[in-house]
């Protein structure tokens, strides 16, 4: 954070006299307390608080998932009515979706993604800034509609005319449509900042074929944002327009036909699901060659195949839309090109497989989330592959079946990716290892809570049981040993004992926070370049930039190939390899200063939106502010003021850097 | 770090979940009596949709089974027991592209054949019969237009139940009044949405004479959980007496009964929504219901033969008592259709769903039917108010809704 200009020993001090406009606020300076957080533009501090931010709405979304299961356990549920139900399961979905899983991968992204690079920030760091800020207003809003008249009812999906001023009375999915603009604004200026990162911001010698896997992923996801939420936010704004100013775009009555949205929708809605997903799958490809101690297979079939993945995910948005009444010969292309995306996906499985085929296991908790993904995607990725069968998916749609199929996806396959890169990076960013023990615990809670929770959903599905129905009756139960009943009450068990699993988890980051005890630079043996620095890293990443030669760079740093026996020995310690890089520092390091705009243009957008519901005059604030804001932001010094800058130290060496403020 | 016993463990969990899962999935099929289970076919098309599931299930589990074993056998064998290192490779092209082709070829199996039941099940040229759906919030309602080789020569209009011939091949014309809604009997097709101002198409064909639950399938709205239907398929004799009773003139009760009173109360209360043909009021004046004018979607569940159907309000209640649902519901193929033409009997009534859903339908079931909140729908209601009946009302009613048969 702050700037950083030093003079290297053999130069001139630079001296930076800070471009003053006129009229223009001071760049804040601080580095402690909370204004250090507020104004921050660093990726490091920005991914923190994603993380955070994500956490608190995982843990929100999570009990919204536990009244369901309550509600559900017994037929004629009597916990929630029909109308909070619904509100329920859409607030479920919808923070799961946009304010727990994207911005959580959004954490990683902005943590880990320079690092790998071996950058020193992301590419715009203001706008990383506000991408956070945005996020954290449009979650905000989102969850005010509970104290506010009531959530949005519609369901995540949001089907037009459902979703229409009369079928949906209260401001509900008001505030779910101007939450998920202002959250969509932030995830594609942060997909734009951060495709500009990977492009320009790579250390010397690392080509693209040189990225870890997690940023190729990360890379791809963002591509797959650029290009699809344009789309929702076309949606979304027709649909605040029909129902906060009378346009009609999904009245049936003024010739509309409701599959617009639809289509609309799962246009935007299926590349939201390798959104989800590649994030994990980028994460696991980093933990699992590093705990097999081999290079991931086949590096660029699993590039290519998450690329591939990518593209191939726009041309298959209908095959949510089986019994909508698309006709036989699209429904026929969208159901074969559904198979072709088990294609690359299975190359993946198979590679990850084949990554530790011959290789020397190491089982932590991270690596036991990373086969714990392994496994149960495959389970859901099976089921996805029984419904791009169309005919069988017009039984299955809107069943538990379905729900079954995409928790094991999302939450087998993405929550466990992201709990391992929990278990794995938590030494990077925070100088401390979580508890191994207290991991173990979260781990096989989390299975065993995942499989009775989402198992029995294939049968209940399979046997009938629709979704989203706040309510199920004893006379469509059946009797035997697949009867409803006993299969709800499983789920809704093991709902609970999931819920313990993810508790083991926060109580071993409140045990971690506490110790005192610091983790080693380099305790996994990893192999990639965020490991060639401190931990928790400096503001500038790294006392100097990398040159890159190898795929999997920091591990071929620290090891050599014995020709004799074809193994690896190693040569270099990697706290050895740290200490020379800090011994060899470069002499300039400038790094972006915080700023007040990020966070005042957010409340203004935020207000202007709210102005949706609340009429003119808080748009006009809210406009005024971000207006402001914005005038603000253009005309900001470029570098906070010259008496930020601390005294050179006695040797003039540039390495130790000090807080500014 | 321990070794050992995650992975025993592990490979013991994943070997008991993918046994578990591939196991109930297999099983699931077995349970008995689940009235909506997609694995009992009991038509051609449902059949059709089976026999792919026959397919392509068992692929995936074996493929499961498969990758799961591998998984297994590469989590004990290369765990780490004090080995080298090893060296680095990155890969063998030759593996991938096996891996990708023989995937590749399973999925075409797997996609020929999608694609010709894909085709089937859109034919409509072997049509025999047409009915219309309309989904409405959160009833369904059925029109049979006139045609003559089924010997309905006068349009039928019903609701809740669903009534086909056997072994005929009936095409549902759906579509929707207000949101969209998914037209499901599990045992008979697959799903299709209704959707306003559209016409889906959609097959059923059942094979022997029976009762077939199913459920409104897409999310529509506060009581989507409670829209409810069933098709009922009767034998070819069976279901031209159904016909011609739904066909018959209206009789009015005899006067001086409580049923007569009751027709007075209908007609004061209920009428002005439902219609029930041929009713007249006192004067001999033909009473044509409006619900336009009165419910925001635009209809209400037509009543003139509402005791042939054994249930009401969306199909969210019985219209006959446990014993009495139970008797059709379990009765065999052979004497299905003599049970089901018996109607609501005055013994089989439900009386004390029936009473409560007069007295206060919208305690019975969520609707947006409070007066105090209908500004945005101009006054027009989504779904039945609570009229204010008197219990004196309500036994006059009872008494005249038994007469509708």
């Amino acid at each position: 954070m702050a700037i950083i200009e030093r003079p290297g020993t053999s130069t001139t001090p630079v001296v930076v006299t800070p471009q003053q406009t006129l009229g223009a606020v001071k760049r804040p300076v601080a580095t402690k307390g909370w204004r250090e957080w507020l104004f921050t533009v660093d990726h490091k501090k920005i991914g923190i608080m994603y993380g955070v931010v994500a956490m608190v709405f995982f843990i929100i979304g999570g009990v919204e998932a536990l009244l369901i299961r309550l509600q559900l356990a017994m037929p004629d549920g009597q916990i929630l009515s029909a109308d909070k139900y619904n509100q329920m399961f859409t607030m479920h979905a919808t923070t799961m979706v946009f304010l727990f899983a994207m911005p959580m991968a959004g954490a990683f992204a902005n943590y880990f993604l320079p690092l790998q690079i071996g950058a020193r920030d992301v590419a715009f760091p203001r706008i990383n800034a506000l991408s956070l800020w945005l996020l954290i207003i449009g979650g905000l809003v989102l969850n005010a509609s509970w104290f506010l008249g009531g959530a949005a009812d519609g369901g995540w999906f949001m089907y037009a005319p459902n979703s229409g001023p009369i079928f949906s009375p209260s401001h509900g999915v008001d505030f779910w449509v101007i939450g998920l603009q202002i959250a969509g604004v932030a995830s594609l200026l942060g997909s734009i900042n951060l495709i500009v990162t990977v492009l320009n911001m790579r250390a010397p010698g690392m080509s693209l074929m040189k990225m870890p896997v997690f940023t190729w992923m990360i890379l791809v996801v963002q591509f797959l944002l650029v290009f699809s939420l344009p789309v929702i936010t076309v949606a979304l704004v027709l649909l605040m327009l029909q129902r906060s100013y009378g346009a009609t775009f999904f009245d049936v009555s003024q010739g509309a036909d409701p599959l617009l949205w639809q289509h609309l929708f799962w246009i935007f809605g299926h590349p939201e699901v390798y959104v989800l997903i590649l994030p994990a799958f980028g994460i696991i490809s980093e933990v699992l060659p590093t705990f097999a101690r081999k290079p991931l297979f086949g590096y660029p079939f699993v590039v290519f195949s998450g690329a591939s993945i990518g593209l191939v995910g726009f041309g298959v948005w209908a095959h949510h839309m089986f019994a909508s009444g698309l006709g036989p010969v699209s429904v026929a292309v969208f159901s074969v090109a559904t198979m072709a995306i088990a294609i690359p996906t299975g190359v993946k499985i198979f590679n990850w497989l084949l990554t530790m085929w011959g290789g020397k296991i190491w089982y932590t908790t991270a690596m036991n989330f990373a086969i714990g993904l392994v496994v149960l995607f495959t389970i859901g990725g099976l089921s996805g592959v029984t419904h791009s069968v169309a005919p069988s998916d017009t039984q299955q749609t809107d069943t538990y079946y379905i729900v079954a199929h995409f928790h094991y996806v999302l939450f087998g396959g993405m929550v466990f990716g992201l709990f391992s890169g929990f278990y794995y990076w938590w030494p990077k960013v925070f100088g401390k290892m979580l508890n191994e023990k207290l991991g173990a615990w979260n781990f096989w809670f989390m299975v065993i809570g995942m499989n009775m929770t989402f198992g029995p959903m294939h049968i209940l599905g399979l046997q009938g049981q629709p979704r989203r129905m706040y309510v199920w009756t004893e006379a469509r139960a059946g009797e035997g040993f697949f009867n409803l009943g006993f299969w709800n009450l499983v789920a809704s068990i093991g709902s609970f004992i999931l819920a313990v699993g993810v508790l083991f988890f926060l109580i071993n980051v409140v045990i971690t926070a506490r110790s005192k005890q610091q983790a080693p630079l380099d305790p996994w043996d990893a192999r990639t370049l965020e490991w060639l620095t401190t931990s928790p890293p400096k503001a500038h990443n790294f006392d100097r930039i990398p040159v890159v030669h190898h795929l999997d760079e920091f591990f071929h740093r620290k090891y050599e190939e014995d020709t004799a026996t074809h193994t690896m020995k190693k040569v270099a310690e990697g706290e050895d390899l740290v200490r020379a890089e800090g011994d060899a520092a470069d002499a300039h390091i400038h790094l972006p200063s915080p700023s007040y705009w990020p966070i005042l243009l957010s409340i203004g957008v935020g207000l202007l939106g709210l102005g949706v519901v609340y009429g003119i005059p808080m748009m006009v604030i809210g406009f005024a502010i971000t207006l402001f804001s914005a005038y603000g932001w253009v005309l900001e010094p470029s570098v906070a003021e010259e008496i930020d800058f601390e005294p050179s130290d006695n040797d003039g060496n540039t390495k130790e850097i000090a807080p500014l403020g | 770090m321990d070794t050992v016993s995650p992975v025993k463990s592990l490979t013991r969990r994943i070997s008991t979940t993918v046994a578990g899962v591939a196991g109930a999935v297999v099983l699931a099929g077995c349970a008995q009596n689940a009235p909506q289970d997609t694995w009992k076919p009991k038509g051609d098309n449902a059949q059709m949709i089976y026999s792919l599931d026959k397919l392509v299930f068992p692929i995936a589990g074996i493929v499961g089974v498969l990758v799961s074993a591998l998984a297994g056998y590469i989590f004990v064998k290369f765990r780490d027991k004090g080995q080298a290192i090893p060296a680095q490779s990155h890969g063998k092209p030759i593996v991938e592209i096996v891996l990708t082709i023989v995937p590749a070829l399973i999925l075409t199996v797997v996609g020929v054949f999608t694609f010709r039941t894909i085709m089937d099940l859109a034919e409509t040229q072997d049509t025999e019969m047409i009915i219309n759906v309309t989904g409405q919030q959160w009833w369904w309602e059925y029109d049979y237009p006139a045609q003559a080789d089924q010997g309905i020569t006068q349009p039928i209009i019903t609701s809740g139940q669903l009534v086909i011939p056997e072994d005929t091949n009936v095409l549902l014309r759906e579509t929707s009044r207000d949101v969209i809604h998914s037209f499901w009997i599990p045992a008979l097709n697959g799903k299709k949405d209704a959707v306003p101002g559209r016409i889906h198409l959609l097959r059923m064909q059942a094979d022997q004479p029976g009762i077939y639950a199913g459920q409104c399938t897409e999310f529509c709205g506060l009581s989507h959980a409670n829209m409810r239907m069933e098709a009922i398929a009767l034998s070819k004799e069976d279901f031209a007496k159904w016909v011609a009773n739904q066909q018959k003139p209206y009789t009015a009760p005899a006067e001086g009964t409580l049923a007569k009173e009751g027709e007075g109360v209908f007609i004061n209360q209920c009428a002005r929504c439902h219609q029930v043909n041929g009713i007249k009021d006192a004067n001999g004046k033909a009473i044509i219901s409006a619900p336009d004018e009165n419910v925001y979607s635009g209809a209400a569940p037509n009543l003139t033969t509402l005791m042939t159907r054994n249930t009401f309000a969306g199909a969210m209640f019985d219209m006959v008592n446990q014993k009495c649902r139970a008797d059709v519901w379990d009765a065999k193929s052979e004497d299905f259709g003599a049970k089901y033409l018996a109607g609501v009997t005055e013994d089989c009534l439900n009386e004390k769903n029936l009473r409560a859903w007069l007295r206060n339908a919208p305690a019975m079931k969520p609707m947006y039917a409070d007066p105090a909140k209908l500004e945005k729908t101009n006054g027009l209601y989504r779904g039945m108010p609570n009229l204010g009946l008197t219990e004196d009302d309500i036994d006059k009613l009872v008494a005249y809704l038994l007469t509708l048969k």
